[in-house]
């Protein structure tokens, strides 16, 4: 790149002062853009404070299914999980992170976790095996989902090393990259991933009354 | 070569017949038999296939029950529940896993965590260790994901054959939270149950310590799966490959007291981190081929019944052909004997008919030639009946010399006035016969009879050195047999007969003249002449003689010494120039 377009650039970018926005773009081997996603900045130097929300969130029970696939959240955070549905359910999870369960509850009633350990932890139902849910319990408050377009961004990120990583339920490892965001950075940082996405497995819902089956 | 002369006719051909059918049928049989042999072979060697095959099948059942049986138990609430205990109570997850051995026929089943710890173990005289061939299979199988969930491996202290599958306890699908592995005996009853379904003998081979091959497990006695095993480390050492072994007898299968081939296919299966086991199919041979033995023992019965058919058909055949040609012979020796009207009676239509027919054709040209020659006989001289038969009746004829004789009776016509026909002919045959007789006894032909005259030649048609001397010899003795008939004559009361006889030799033309419906031998020329003329001059009384020969005759004699002659002068000869010396001729 020649020096004067760099500095066009750079000059482009200062406007926004100390902080950057950190774009991510996701896609798969052919292209394709991934959603549900979750890419969060690990702060290298100094780590950040999290500051979990007041407010539980909520992953609710409805339709059969849970309200949210993927719910990235910071570590402390605590989530109910209301069953409002027509049927009872028994969510559980067995991940280090956080095993728990909710013994059978009935519509109306809720579960309530709070997740105190990093780590991802898969949520299912003991009656229903086609329910399937993630949490991603971070240690950092840098973090975002990708939306249906395969893009995150995570906003007004300080300067600094970090190193940014990857999650999708698909993926055999989170994928990583270390980056540096000086202070002279004024516009959008955009990290492109492309993913080596594992086959979609899921089990498929049977329909009311038919006999189910794995396929 | 003399052996192997057949002096019938019958014997050789039932021996060339049987030896023939004996080479087919020895052909054919051991054809039919390596065929047999080979194809039971192949089929036994399709059937190993096959029971390898089933095998696998049987190995991927299991692995899929397995998985089956994971997923039931992954979905189970109550593992579940003793899971989310932190730390996990040890005691109440083995009793959970034991109560699952129980409840999905796995006989061991352990858990692993994701790092490949061991958490809960239903057989721990079995499965102690952590890094072993289940964390191996874990690792294979989240790297490279299903279906690389199992292998063969040892367990325990003694070493046992199993077959292990790892399977992953879902919360939930497809998120994998722990691992189970599972682990099922390949043994005896395993192997046995392989052979109810295939009939295949299996055995298990390990060539780990190459001396000292160990059979895992085996459907055959330990005497025979210790010959296989020691066959199999020996095909490991010298790379040759088993395909035939000879084993003891199975109880059940007394086919063969030497014990019977089995056709035999090894296959090799791939152990976790171990060297690869030999499992051996075995089928044996005798049971695959008794239907083949059914067959050939049936095809000795009906080679024995073709033999038996064939040897009564040749006899049969060789009756049919020698019988008819002993007749045959038999009526050559008919026809040898002269009897030409006995005739061959063969009512067939074949060739040994036609020859028969040819026989009896050619009796009747035999009779038939017979009587022309009798005939013959009869109408001319033998010899000339002998020159036509031998040369054919041609006309021509040649030059030759000749000595012509011509007799006369004397005093004939008076005689014929004075007797009745009948007796008249009668003297006259008689006459004719006995001077017939007294020429024919000289050599001499009798050319004609005219009337009561006598035509007779010497030197032909057969050539005669000594014509001249024998025809004067046959004149003398017809004055003698004249003498003789006139005695009887005198006896009989009759009066006697008086005879002139002329010769004479000259060269004349000889052969059959005629037309050629009719042809006479004979000769022709002036020298016939003169002897007529010679035989006309003994009616003079002057000459005092009977017998009157010319001077050629007298120069043609070989042993002139016997004939006394007597000039009497010359006579002419009507058409002739020179006249003719005679001579009367007596006895010496």
């Amino acid at each position: 790149m020649r020096p004067l377009a760099f500095v066009c650039i750079c000059a482009a970018i200062s406007l926004r002062a100390s902080a950057t926005d950190v774009a991510f773009r996701l896609v798969d081997a052919v292209g394709a853009p991934v959603a549900d996603a979750v890419v969060s900045l690990v702060a290298l130097d100094a780590p950040a404070k999290i500051s979990p929300p007041a407010e539980p969130l909520e992953i609710a029970q409805n339709g059969q299914e849970f309200s949210t696939f993927v719910t990235p959240l910071v570590v402390g955070t605590t989530v109910n999980f209301p069953n409002e549905d027509k049927v009872s359910h028994q969510v559980y999870s067995l991940s280090p992170a956080k095993k728990f369960v909710f013994p059978l509850y009935k519509p109306g009633t809720r579960g309530t976790v709070t997740f105190d350990q990093p780590g991802v932890v898969a949520l299912g139902c003991n009656i229903h095996d086609w329910m399937r849910a993630y949490i991603v319990v971070l240690g950092t408050p840098l973090f975002g989902k990708s939306a249906r377009d395969g893009t995150a961004t995570i906003t007004a990120v300080a300067p600094g090393f970090y190193r940014a990583e990857v999650w999708h339920p698909r993926l055999g490892k989170n994928e990583t990259r270390e980056i540096s965001l000086a202070a002279s950075d004024i516009t959008a940082r955009t990290e492109s991933f492309t993913l080596a996405l594992k086959p979609d497995r899921r089990i498929h819902r049977s329909p009311e009354g038919s006999g189910g089956g794995y396929k | 070569m003399a052996w192997f002369r057949f002096r019938r006719f019958s014997i050789r051909l039932l021996a060339l017949l049987l030896g023939l059918l004996c080479v087919t049928l020895a052909t054919t049989y051991s054809l039919v038999s390596s065929a047999n042999d080979a194809s039971a072979r192949e089929h036994a060697r399709a059937s190993l296939e096959l029971g390898a095959r089933l095998f696998e099948t049987a190995i991927r059942q299991r692995i899929d029950l397995s998985s089956v049986t994971s997923s039931l138990m992954s979905a189970d609430d109550a593992i579940k529940q003793v899971l989310l205990e932190t730390p996990i109570d040890t005691k109440t997850l083995n009793s959970t896993l034991a109560s699952y051995t129980q409840r999905v026929g796995a006989p061991a089943i352990t858990l692993f965590d994701l790092e490949r710890n061991l958490l809960g173990n239903t057989r721990p005289d079995l499965i102690d260790e952590t890094e072993g061939p289940f964390a191996y299979l874990i690792r294979r199988a989240s790297e490279r994901e299903m279906p690389e969930n199992n292998g063969f491996s040892y367990l325990g202290k003694s070493r046992d054959l199993h077959a292990l599958v790892v399977a992953p306890l879902y919360a939930p699908y497809p998120n994998i939270a722990y691992w189970f592995g599972l682990a099922f005996p390949i043994d005896r009853a395993f192997a046995e149950k392989l052979k109810e379904t295939s009939r295949i003998e299996v055995t298990f081979v390990s060539t780990e310590d190459i001396a000292h091959p160990r059979v895992l497990a085996t459907t055959l006695p330990d005497a025979s799966a210790k010959i296989v095993a020691d066959a199999v480390a020996l095909g490991r050492r010298t790379r040759a490959q088993l395909t035939d072994l000879v084993l003891p007898d199975v109880p059940a299968k007394a086919l063969a007291t030497e014990g019977d081939h089995y056709v035999t296919l090894v296959k090799t299966h791939d152990m976790v981190a171990e060297d690869p086991i030999s499992i051996v199919l075995q089928i044996p041979l005798g049971p695959e081929l008794a239907a083949a033995r059914d067959l050939e023992s049936f095809l000795i019965v009906v080679s024995a019944a073709a033999l038996a058919a064939a040897a009564i058909l040749a006899l049969l055949i060789a009756r049919g052909v020698s019988q008819p040609v002993q007749q045959l012979a038999a009526h050559t020796h008919v026809i040898a004997r002269g009897d030409y009207k006995t005739r061959l009676a063969l009512d067939r239509a074949d060739e040994l008919g036609q020859l028969a027919d040819a026989m009896n054709a050619m009796s009747v040209g035999l009779a038939e030639r017979d009587r022309v020659r009798d005939l013959l006989d009869k109408n001319v001289s033998p010899e000339v009946a002998a020159q036509l038969i031998r040369d054919g009746a041609a006309l021509g004829g040649q030059e030759r010399e000749v000595t012509i004789l011509f007799a006369d009776l004397r005093g004939f016509t008076t005689l014929s006035e004075k007797l009745p026909p009948t007796d008249l002919l009668a003297l006259l045959n008689r006459y004719l016969d006995r001077m017939s007789t007294a020429i024919e006894a000289h050599g001499g032909v009798i050319d004609k009879f005219i009337g009561d005259g006598i035509m007779a030649l010497f030197g032909a048609p057969v050539a005669q050195g000594d014509a001249a001397d024998r025809a004067l010899a046959a004149a003398l003795a017809m004055e003698r047999a004249l003498a003789d008939l006139n005695r009887e004559l005198a006896a009989e009361g009759r009066p006697p007969l008086g005879i002139g006889v002329g010769v004479n030799t000259a060269r004349v033309v000889a052969g059959n003249i005629g037309s050629h419906r009719r042809l006479n031998y004979s000769v022709i020329g002036d020298g016939v002449n003169v002897a007529a003329r010679i035989e006309s001059e003994t009616r003079k009384p002057e000459h005092r003689t009977n017998l009157i020969t010319s001077a050629a005759t007298l120069a043609a004699l070989r042993d002139p010494e016997k004939i006394f002659p007597r000039l009497l002068g010359k006579v002419y000869v009507k058409g002739r120039a020179e006249s003719v010396e005679i001579f009367a001729v007596a006895a010496g």
